[in-house]
């Protein structure tokens, strides 16, 4: 919110300084962002007007200018274009303090400069055409001191506000809060203290629930009322465009100061004329201020003639009773409504407006009278045949201060301090100054700080009276062992373990287009879908990690980069019975050389499946129960025959695979040389024991005895896949490890047929085993292949 | 044998040393350490004859023989360093000063360095872990954590909603906070409480060099008899501590969560600048001296009800920061963008 320091300064007795201001508001929670300089603030500029223009000898963008100050002709050097014989401008002559500092003599091009025509940026002032000089309007006296033409200087102090600081919301209420907090004297505004009957147009509250209090002054004999320049210099400042009808600038300019928002109704358009705060009645149109139609639901609270709602309370006024330049008689309206109500008719009109702020956050009910008096007041200024001739106050709710016990120990005891009694007391007492002092003490909460509804709020307002350092940081919490959960522990786990593989991890977003799932071959019907995306890039939730991973390696391809190994833990999410799944994945994928960059004695080459594979097996190292198996159906973004399932203990763990060359396609990748792993977590989450000693793998006792190998080298038909050899091992004696160290196919085997080299490594714990023990093992194994696989020693 | 004998003998054995060590083609040195200092060498023989020279002379002789020992011991050492056990020196055709394998090196996100080590300060105050869903639903994201339907502090947190809805027919939504996390908590055990709760959030607003639609979020709760704001400040300073070294310090500022009564916003003194910025405008903390941080305060007595807590019997305090920030930080990063740009050439830079 803005505040004009002048304005605020109107309400203290001894103001202080902008800045001592801005600290004192920031040590209270009221933080002031910016201070900046306002209106005109230069000296020894005087209105000057343009007699004649010559060209530089020296230089075609700079002319030479004689003005007249209306004491002698000067002559100046200008380089603006909008220079023009016969204009009024701000003319500055030598000795002047313009923004940039002292204005000196100077020569420019050789030609000596008497003085300056300003821009409004060298004069400081802001919210004028800055394209040139500043050109003064044509009736301007020469000679005047420039600076009368403008508003005072002042500064605006941008306060930073917090939802439950609708007490703060005016400059009488930060006033007030300096009064409470540092015990400055406050003064008050001007406001009408004659009196008038109730009698006149009829205000009837219908809907007492949602409006608490209606206040309604009328003043006739208004015709042609004009805003006073103060008033319009201040609303400009605080950023409000100032109309000039005194009626519409009071109102905000009350709302501005008091922090009530007011509205006029012009009573010759008011049917009846009567006043109702009623419900709107289902399906009724309004026409706003703003000449848009509306359509009103029971929930709406409106401010009604006889016949038609004049105004959507709170939020906006209505077109057909608006207050002209022709309004002769006005009532004016100071009430206090439901906050929810306001919010409520807010958030579904679309409309926000000061006035709904400051009433969905609360009003002060007490304030009501006060603010339509402050407003009668301005209005009888500019007006002063007018006359008040009506004030009706219509309060079908009274303000009931709550009462709350307030125990010194209570508010020690939330706070871990030891403040003094006398300190409490004296801070309550700033707020309600005829509390009595008998413990524990019964606070009134005062009515514009209905936010205070416990002693856990009065100790804040304690705290934030005595300073916030005065909580200790001293604690007596107790020792406690902590702990994680099975996700967080495997995802560390898990992190740790690819990135010390050579993955580096990437964080992207959870939102996809359609486009993006199109091209992963992913339903969009069973996809979370936002109802408000930021745009159409944003508009499903991630059902899989795979489009954000190859956003990245595009990303980082488009970079330069040759190779690329990247992973990402996040959550993945579906539809699913009319709820939802949330899903924690690990995903990751490699493309391009490994190891990145190759390596000058050879022995690396392009990434492939056999090395991401590898990886999974690393990954899943001394888990119980790992496998890998042919998928029954995987994923779609897979290339079919190129993907396998992995399973940890039963439960799917993932697949692994190369991308689909349609996936890679539709990403614009040059070919589908990227392979792509994805894990749920949930299955090394639900292997995850919380007992360290539980998760320990008990050593097994290894032999004594000396191990002994043997090379086999076995043709057998390439259908046999090495997963069903590997498994046909099982049961034969002493067997250690059966290693494949060499597939070959080509030379001497025939088609259809391949060579396998496996190491069998052997080892007994109860004794060295001979050269005719490995061989008859040998000899076992090779009656075995050859029985099942038909499986031939390679000659 | 006497002492001048001795003397002429073991300069002999030298010389025949110093032949058989310089021969070429070269001696297997193992053989000419075996002639003269084997067991049975020359040398050794000749030191063994010391025994019988008189005693007063025996020393300088003595003194002589181990000089020459060590004498031949070093060259030998020499030798079998030009053609040892392990072969001659390969010269000049070895260039050991080409690059080794080249291990892949991978990295950890700064986001997840900057979250491990946070959660690891909290866990060494005891706090565990907890953890609930992304997609949540409007009774735990806003109305038991004290934002009632139409209070203007729902407008702190613009909210993303989903095509989904929750048992009594509200839009489900995307948690703005990692605020429902203490509900959830709360709901599912008795006091005492200890956790904090980190993860991703999301909030319906423009991305820039300080926003983002989705970031991430560490949240704290503590619930147990006679918890107070100062054990609030001693737990947040202790972690500032932890994290920023032992001479920062917490300040608390009067600020607004609808969650928290008192609430207060916490910044910890900048250990960028130490304070000195007045003269040199520091770019973190802007000359102020502190860096705001996070946000906190006693758990608000509606939210104890909420949960079933007695707030006449049960108190608490809650904090909440974001994970960004720290990593700014820390990292020295001033884009938040490019925590999710995920440029390879930046995140390689992490050491974990």
């Amino acid at each position: 919110m803005k505040i004009l320091y002048s304005w605020l300064s109107d309400f203290l007795e001894n103001p202080p300084s902008p800045e001592d201001l801005a600290a004192k508001l920031g040590r209270v929670g009221l933080k002031v962002e910016e201070i900046k300089k306002t209106g005109a603030a230069f000296t020894g500029v005087s209105v000057g007007q343009i007699l004649k223009i010559d060209k530089h000898p020296n230089a075609d963008k700079l002319a030479l200018v004689d003005v007249s100050d209306g004491a002698g002709t000067l002559r100046v050097v200008c380089g603006a274009k909008n220079i023009a014989v016969g204009q009024k401008i701000p003319f500055a002559k030598v000795g002047a303090v313009l923004a940039e500092g002292e204005l000196k003599k100077a020569k420019i091009r050789g030609v000596e400069s008497e003085g300056m025509i300003c821009s409004a940026a060298e004069l400081g002032l802001d919210g004028y055409d800055n394209s040139g000089i500043l050109v003064l309007p044509d009736d301007t006296a020469v000679g005047v001191n420039a600076v009368t033409l403008f508003p005072k200087a002042d500064y605006v102090l941008d306060v930073e506000m917090l939802p439950n600081q609708s007490h703060c919301l005016s400059h009488y209420a930060l006033a007030r809060e300096l009064g409470v907090f540092y015990g400055l004297k406050l003064k008050e505004a001007r406001i009408f203290e004659g009196s008038a009957g109730a009698a006149g147009v009829p205000v009837a509250i219908d809907a007492p629930e949602l409006c608490t209090r209606y206040t309604a002054i009328v003043i006739k004999g208004l015709r042609g009322a004009r805003t006073p320049d103060w008033m319009a210099d201040r609303l400009r400042a605080m950023g409000s465009n100032p109309k000039g009808n005194i009626l519409i600038d009071g109102s905000n300019y009350v709302m501005y100061e008091l922090g009530q928002p007011t509205h006029c109704f012009d009573i010759s358009k008011l049917n009846g004329p009567a006043i109702r705060a009623r419900r709107a009645v289902a399906g009724e149109a309004f026409i706003t201020l703003d000449n848009k139609t509306l359509k009103l639901d029971p929930g709406m609270l409106v401010i009604a003639d006889a016949k038609n709602p004049a105004a959507l309370a709170g939020v906006m006024g209505g077109l057909d009773t608006a207050v002209s330049d022709l309004t002769d008689e006005i009532l004016i309206e100071s009430a206090r409504f439901n906050p929810p109500t306001v919010r409520l008719a807010s958030k579904t009109t679309g409309i926000k407006s000061e006035s709904s702020y400051r009433f969905e956050r609360g009003t002060d009910p007490e304030l009501t009278l006060k603010a339509a008096r402050r407003l009668a007041w301005l209005i009888l200024e500019a007006a002063p045949a007018a006359k008040v001739t009506q004030i009706t106050d219509v309060c079908p709710v009274k303000y009931q201060p709550p009462v709350i016990e307030i125990a010194p120990a209570r508010v020690n005891a939330i706070l871990g301090t030891g403040i003094a009694d006398g300190e409490i007391y004296a801070c309550l007492r700033s707020f309600q100054p005829d509390l009595k002092d008998a413990k524990p003490w019964k606070f009134s909460v005062p009515s514009y700080r209905q936010d205070i509804e416990s002693v856990w709020d009065a100790a804040e307002e304690i705290a934030r009276y005595i300073g916030y350092d005065v909580i200790p940081a001293v604690s007596r919490m107790p020792m406690l062992p902590s702990s994680v959960t099975p996700s967080w522990a495997v995802t560390a786990e898990l992190k740790n373990t690819l990135a010390a593989l050579g993955f580096s991890e990437v964080y992207n977003y959870d939102f996809l287009s359609a486009k993006e799932m199109q091209a992963c071959g992913l339903d969009a019907a069973g996809a979370v879908e936002l109802k408000n995306p930021l745009s159409s890039d944003y508009q499903f939730m991630r059902e899989t990690l795979l489009p954000g991973l190859l956003k990245t390696l595009r990303y980082n391809l488009n970079r330069g980069r040759e190779s690329v190994m990247i992973f990402e833990t996040g959550t993945t999410y579906l539809k699913k019975d009319g709820g939802k799944t949330e899903e924690v994945r690990c995903a990751g994928l490699m493309a391009g050389d490994f190891p990145e960059g190759g390596f000058w004695r050879g022995g690396q080459g392009a990434a492939d499946f056999y090395h991401l594979k590898g990886m999974m097996t690393r990954l899943f190292a001394g888990k119980g129960g790992f496998r890998f198996e042919t998928p029954k159906k995987a994923p779609g973004y897979f290339q079919p025959g190129l993907c396998l399932e992995m399973k940890l203990g039963g439960a799917g763990a993932g697949y692994v695979g190369k991308l689909a060359p349609a996936v890679a396609a539709a990403f614009d990748f040059k070919d589908n040389n990227i392979f792509y792993f994805e894990i749920p977590l949930a299955c090394l989450a639900a292997a995850w024991k919380p007992e360290f000693w539980q998760k320990i793998t008990k050593i097994k006792p290894v032999s004594p005895f000396p191990q002994n190998w043997r090379d086999l080298s076995v043709v057998l038909e390439e259908k046999h896949v090495w997963a069903e050899l590997e498994r046909s091992f099982s049961g034969v004696q002493d067997l250690a490890s059966a290693r494949l160290i060499d597939v070959y196919k080509g030379k001497n085997i025939p088609a259809g047929l391949r060579s396998l080299t496996i190491r069998f490594t052997f080892s007994s714990m109860t004794g060295t085993l001979n050269d005719a023990d490995v061989g008859a093992r040998m000899t076992a194994i090779l009656d075995k292949l050859a029985r099942n696989f038909g499986a031939k020693l390679r000659s | 044998m006497n002492a001048t004998e001795w003397k002429e003998k073991l300069s002999a054995i030298r010389g025949s040393f110093s032949v058989s060590i310089a021969a070429v083609p070269a001696e297997n040195p193992e053989a000419i350490e075996l002639r003269y200092l084997g067991r049975k060498g020359e040398l050794a023989l000749l030191l063994r004859d010391l025994k019988d020279i008189p005693l007063e002379e025996r020393k300088p002789l003595g003194a002589l023989g181990n000089a020459a020992k060590q004498e031949m011991e070093a060259k030998l050492a020499e030798l079998k360093g030009a053609a040892g056990a392990a072969g001659p020196v390969v010269k000049a055709d070895l260039d050991l000063t080409l690059p080794g394998w080249p291990f892949p090196k991978g990295s950890l996100h700064p986001l997840t360095v900057t979250l491990n080590r946070m959660a690891e300060c909290f866990a060494k105050l005891g706090f565990s872990i907890a953890e609930g869903p992304l997609i949540e639903e409007d009774y735990f994201n806003f109305e038991a954590l004290n934002f009632p339907p139409f209070h203007p502090a729902r407008d702190m947190q613009d909210t993303f909603y989903v095509d989904l809805k929750d048992a009594s027919g509200k839009d489900m939504l995307l948690r703005t906070h990692t605020s429902p996390v203490q509900i959830r908590t709360m709901k599912g055990q008795e006091p005492p409480v200890r956790i904090i709760s980190p993860g991703r959030v999301f909030r319906s607003e423009a991305v820039d060099a300080s926003h983002s639609f989705a970031f991430h979020q560490i949240e704290g709760l503590y619930i147990d008899k006679h918890v107070s704001m100062a054990d609030l400040k001693w737990t947040l300073e202790t972690f500032m501590k932890d994290l920023f070294g032992s001479s920062a310090k917490v300040r608390f500022m009067p600020s607004y969560f609808p969650f928290v009564e008192p609430g207060a916003e916490v910044e910890v003194s900048c250990v960028f600048c130490r304070g000195k910025a007045e003269a040199v405008r520091c770019p973190v903390c802007k000359g102020t001296g502190w860096i705001e941080l996070l946000g906190a305060g006693v758990v608000h007595p509606n939210v104890l009800k909420a949960c079933n807590y007695d707030p006449a019997k049960w108190s608490g305090f809650a904090f909440g920061a974001g994970i960004e920030r720290f990593a700014m930080l820390l990292f020295g990063i001033s884009d938040m963008r490019m925590l999710y740009e995920n440029d390879l050439r930046v995140l390689k830079q992490v050491q974990q």
